[in-house]
């Protein structure tokens, strides 16, 4: 049919929607376009927001002031939101790498728990552990990472092989993790000193000097140029860019789209491990039952706001963060619920969804 | 390895898969018509708290019916974004989900006060629930099996431009497959908590929708294998529960990954998905070829 | 139907002007090359597709709503060469979902019988019910449509290339029931390029040609082959091109085929040489698309050897392809040669450029003379690919593909829908490439333009490839080669 009608498709073939309109080519729509929706979802979530404390008999913009003063009124309060935004931050660049190249993944959970628990198992071994900590960590921190790419290229070679969708498979994989993760705490990895199950605590990232943000902010904050430039300046970034746009043409003419599309996948999971084991390293010293706590769903959220683009996935990703720090503080001052922040974050991507896909049906 | 098999062990696991059956069921028909619905698990949640506050109102009955509604209601706002405004579905189920997971856990915490326990309500014996399971699995199974409107359901999921061609609206058929689908998942959450449960806590659902959705691949997509599948997976959850409390040589871990992992292995097994539904996920759009 | 007009986007129409008259009890030929507007002018027919222009009526009424189902109820049907049937549900729940009776499904032995009296009915051989139709042949599937339009009690039935996907004995069977039909009252459109089909079955006949009508409505026994061949390809070009004088291709064989199969291509032997133009003619459907994918390298053969320069061409490899120099222009180049999204820069990049990427400013700088030298027309190297007109897409392909001395250039319809000035340019650079010692296999629609670049003419039916024509070309002989068509 196709053969004998030289019309173009008038859209990307494939899944069409938000998601897909998202990735037209952002660079080519103007900048304030880019920013508005989600600025506006987020007003609007804080709207809302404020009318449920409202509700409570919370007046609002105390509250939020409170909100404020407890990110940018504390002498912790920067230094907090910059370590909560750490595993947002790393977990959203892996996000943005796959989905740009539609390879919608929902297991950045699964990979980062993974990733957690083997740079944690190798760090808390046996022999390993006298080792000092400058060798032992950059080794559990590749550990990690590698782990993270395994358990996401997994994914990718199940769909290659056997046409079973990324989505499903990525879904089934972090239920996995969460299992290991409870054998671990209890048995595989268990610290014989402590009372509850938990690892043993592995050594701890140093924090930059004079402030209290562990290391993995840095990296965190390096890798956002860094991601920007592979995404832009390499070829890799390219095929990705094109395998997006059309896995037939990327086929024709530039590379296998299985190929692209488990490298994809393998740095997904390879940025997922990295946030893990930064977790672990930075902030919770050692593993336990309660070591998931949905970042990886999180992340979806943040690299869909942040467009899909690195600088956009850091800055989505502090303002995520801020909102709980600042609530965090906020719930000692005001008698708020502990859930208002989560409603409010949520109600930011049900807006920016829905805001979205109105403005492209105006649009087109 | 008798202690595994007791009857309590039994008993737990139907009352560990009754929820999840439920749920699978109403993903069944959801799916079959080719929408990938991430948002089960947001729908289940807001069937616990309906059900929940129905029951505190008049009695678990009530509790189940609010489920329902409110299922239907989750059905109708996912219905719209995904298929009349073709949002894309993962991202719509997914926001959904962790929208319901905040959401209900506020509403909750608004309609008690702290300090008190929440009050528990008059719950349900297992038998009228089993009941409901197989009422809801006989009517998808002759749904979707014995009537006209199955075919078209299918056909809709399969080959939607085949349907279009015969004058059935795809749009239409979708978005009350959706509702449907989300209704019985409200219900699920519901039976989940007017159930022997009894009462209502913050994400009662622990995943069990991410479950049913689990099931309904390994299901390959039919009614009857979807309860199957849910009585395994209650037979390793109460096999996991039992051995928390005992020292074996198999860690009870291993039982709650089991069906994540047998679930994968029966995707590869079954080489070339030849029973997933053609145009899942994939919004239709008339003139499109599918 | 009168005065029918349709055209789709920019380019010639598709059907301008054609007026078409179907009786009932007549099995009626519309014969024509590839674009002729044939499937079209049936789509619309069919309620498929809506005129721009004209009327159409059917058992006296004019039609005013065209949609499918308005159609079928007016008792029109139409079997299009890609099946509307669900391939995971039988044969019998197919035909459930188009009539149902009742809210239910009837039970298995009922579908069953209502088959097989629908079969028996118009001499048709029944069809397994209880399998899905997936995994029913084509020649069944096709006959389940049949059953489908007949059960709907289709007056008028439109048949797309029926016979394409059919062996010979089911051919003739299948003229047989259209025959009887006929014979019921009922009137039968065949859409087809084959001769041999419109004289073993049917009593008049229309040709289109380039969307108008040269022979209307002619009963079938006042022509023969050869005239009617002669009306599908058309006698003496309109616009007379000369041929372009180039010096005769000696140079070393550069393309070799040997015993090459895909799919419907039969086992083909060819060798090209080097500055030679090859023109492969024929109806789309005949094994062009998968000697295009063999040359490209994009699918490897299922037998036999394709090889560029004495070494096999890389297949699913596509910088090896670029690394031995083989251009690729498909036929379908939305799909296949362009990504819409991205910019022109980044496309002409494809399969080609370093590992470490300029900065974009650097890549549009380093893009826009290619731009300029193949007068690609946009809004400078960072307008995305999809707002490229026809012509200017073509031209950036090419512009892309034959940046470098190429040994082998797979051209696949390069100057479709495009207008005449930039087909002219196309042509042009691609002449300019075998000048400069490629060896160039040409897949065209037109006769014309096909007659007057190419040193060489194979044409392509049912799968097999004639001999080689040389110039001067024998139009006649081309259009019956065209139109014989050899069945599985």
């Amino acid at each position: 049919m196709t053969l004998t009608d030289p019309r173009p498709p008038k859209a990307p073939s494939g899944p069409d929607g938000v998601l897909a309109r998202l990735l037209d080519h952002p660079e080519r729509r103007s900048r304030t376009a880019l920013v508005a929706v989600p600025a506006l979802a987020l007003l609007g979530a804080l709207v809302v927001g404020g009318v449920l404390m409202g509700i409570e008999g919370v007046a609002p913009l105390s509250a939020y002031g409170e909100v404020v003063r407890g990110v940018f009124g504390r002498s912790r309060g920067l230094s907090d939101t910059a370590v909560v935004a750490t595993p947002l931050i790393l977990l959203g660049l892996g996000i943005t790498v796959a989905y740009r190249a539609r390879v919608f993944t929902i297991g950045a959970e699964g990979q980062y728990i993974a990733g957690a628990l083997a740079g944690t198992a190798f760090a808390t071994a046996a022999p390993l552990r006298e080792l000092p900590a400058a060798v032992l960590l950059p080794c559990a921190f590749v550990v990690a990472v590698l782990t993270g790419a395994a358990w996401s290229g997994l994914t990718g070679w199940l769909q290659s092989r056997f046409g079973a969708s990324v989505v499903i498979t990525s879904l089934l994989l972090n239920y996995v993790a969460a299992a290991a993760l409870a054998w671990a705490v209890r048995v595989g990895m268990r610290d014989p000193n402590a009372f509850t199950p938990q690892s043993r605590p592995v050594a701890a990232l140093p924090d930059l000097t004079g402030t209290a943000i562990h290391l993995g902010f840095l990296f965190a904050l390096a890798a956002v140029p860094a991601l920007a430039a592979v995404l832009r300046r390499t070829r890799f970034g390219f095929r990705v860019e094109v395998l997006g746009a059309s896995p037939e043409v990327l086929a024709v003419n530039e590379s296998r789209p299985a190929t692209t599309r488990l490298a994809v996948l393998a740095v997904a999971g390879a940025f997922a491990g990295l946030a893990g084991i930064v977790e672990v390293a930075g902030v919770t010293e050692r593993m336990t039952p309660a070591f998931a706590t949905g970042y990886g769903f999180t992340a979806i959220i943040v690299a869909l706001l942040g467009r899909l683009r690195p600088v956009g996935v850091l800055v989505a990703a502090l303002v995520l963060a801020g909102l709980t720090v600042g609530f965090d503080e906020a719930e000692r001052v005001f008698v708020i619920p502990s859930a208002t922040v989560g409603v409010i974050q949520a109600l930011i991507i049900v807006f920016f969804v829905a805001g979205d896909a109105l403005s492209r049906r105006k649009a087109g | 390895m008798n202690t595994l098999f007791t009857l309590a062990t039994l008993a737990a696991a139907i009352r560990l898969a009754i929820p999840v059956a439920v749920a699978a069921l109403g993903e069944v028909l959801t799916e079959r018509s080719g929408v990938l619905n991430l948002g089960l698990e947001g729908t289940m949640l807001f069937g616990a708290l309906a059900g929940y506050t129905g029951a505190r109102v008049g009695g678990p009955w009530l509790g189940l019916l609010a489920g329902l509604g409110a299922g239907a209601a989750c059905g109708a706002v996912l219905a719209l974004l995904m298929v009349v405004v073709r949002a894309d579905q993962i991202v719509t189920g997914l926001a959904f989900t962790l929208f319901a997971v905040s959401a209900t856990t506020y509403l909750f915490e608004l309609s008690y006060t702290i300090g008190e326990p929440p009050p528990r309500i008059e719950s349900l014996s297992m038998a009228p629930l089993v009941a409901i399971v197989l009422a809801v699995l006989v009517g998808v199974w002759f749904l979707l099996t014995r009537t006209v409107a199955g075919l078209v359901l299918t056909a809709a999921g399969d080959a939607p431009g085949a349907a279009d061609a015969l004058g059935y609206r795809v749009a239409q058929v979708r978005s009350a497959a959706t509702v449907a689908g989300c209704a019985l998942g409200g219900l699920a959450g519901a039976m989940l908590v007017c159930g022997p449960l009894g009462l209502f806590v913050q994400n009662v659902t622990a995943g069990r929708g991410w479950v049913a959705l689990a099931l309904v691949v390994f299901a390959r997509w039919r009614p009857g294998r979807a309860v199957a599948g849910a009585l395994l997976f209650g037979l390793c959850d109460a096999a996991q529960l039992r051995l928390q409390g005992t020292a074996t040589a198999i860690p009870y871990e291993v039982f709650l990954a089991l069906p994540y992992l047998v679930t994968l292995v029966a995707l590869m097994v079954r080489a070339r998905r030849s029973d997933t539904p053609a145009a899942l996920a994939i919004p239709f759009v008339r003139g499109r070829s599918t | 139907m009168l005065g029918i007009r349709r055209g789709f986007g920019t380019g010639p129409a598709a059907l301008d002007g054609v007026d078409l008259t179907i009786n009932a009890g007549e099995v009626h030929a519309l014969l024509g090359e590839n674009g002729a507007g044939k499937t079209t002018a049936m789509r619309i027919l069919a309620g498929l597709d809506r005129p721009d222009a004209g009327t159409v009526a059917v058992g006296g009424a004019p039609v005013t709503e065209f949609a499918p189902r308005a159609l079928r109820e007016r008792g029109v049907a139409m079997v299009q060469q890609h099946f509307t049937l669900v391939p995971t549900l039988t044969a019998g729940e197919n035909l459930a979902m188009a009539r149902p009776s009742g809210r239910l499904r009837p039970p298995a032995r009922q579908v069953r019988r209502r088959v097989d009296e629908l079969a028996a009915r118009h001499g048709l051989a029944s069809v397994p019910t209880d399998v899905p139709v997936g995994r029913l042949s084509v020649g069944e599937q096709q006959r389940l449509e049949i059953l489908r339009a007949l059960d709907a009690d289709a007056r008028l039935l439109i048949l797309d290339e029926p016979t394409a996907v059919l062996v010979d004995a089911e051919a003739e069977a299948l003229l047989a029931v259209c025959r009887g039909l006929a014979a019921d009252g009922r009137a039968v459109v065949i859409i087809t390029h084959r001769l041999g089909e419109v004289f073993a079955g049917c009593d008049r006949v229309t040709v289109l040609r380039r969307g108008t009508v040269v022979c209307a409505g002619e009963p079938v026994a006042d022509h023969d082959r050869t005239s009617l061949a002669t009306r599908m390809v058309g006698s003496a070009p309109t616009a007379a091109r000369s041929r372009v004088v180039r010096a005769s291709p000696d140079g070393a064989v550069r393309l070799r085929l040997r015993g090459a199969a895909l799919r419907r291509l039969q086992p083909l032997d060819l060798e090209v040489r080097a500055g030679e133009v090859l023109g492969v003619a024929g109806v789309d459907g005949n094994g062009q698309a998968e000697l295009e994918e063999l040359l490209a390298g994009v699918t490897g053969a299922e037998q036999g050897t394709v090889w560029v320069d004495d070494a096999p061409v890389p297949v699913a490899a596509p910088r090896e392809r670029i690394a031995r120099r083989i251009a690729y222009v498909p036929a379908d180049r939305y799909r296949r040669a362009l990504a819409g999204p991205l910019s022109l820069a980044d496309n002409l990049e494809l399969g080609r450029g370093p590992t470490r990427r300029p900065p974009r400013p650097r890549r549009e700088a380093h893009a826009a003379p290619a731009l300029t030298e193949w007068d690609v027309r946009s809004t400078g190297p960072g307008a995305a690919a999809a707002s490229l007109s026809g012509g200017n897409a073509q031209k950036l392909v090419l512009a892309r593909e034959l940046a470098a001395e190429r040994a082998l250039v797979v051209a696949a319809q390069p100057t479709r829908g495009l207008d005449p000035e930039a087909a002219r340019m196309i042509t042009e650079r691609l002449l300019d490439a075998a000048a400069g010692g490629a060896a160039v296999v040409w897949f065209g629609a037109e006769l014309d333009e096909l007659f007057a670049i190419a040193d060489r003419l194979i044409v392509l039916a049912g799968g097999r490839a004639s001999a080689p024509f040389s110039p001067p070309y024998d139009r006649a002989a081309i259009g019956m080669a065209m139109a014989g068509g050899h069945r599985r």
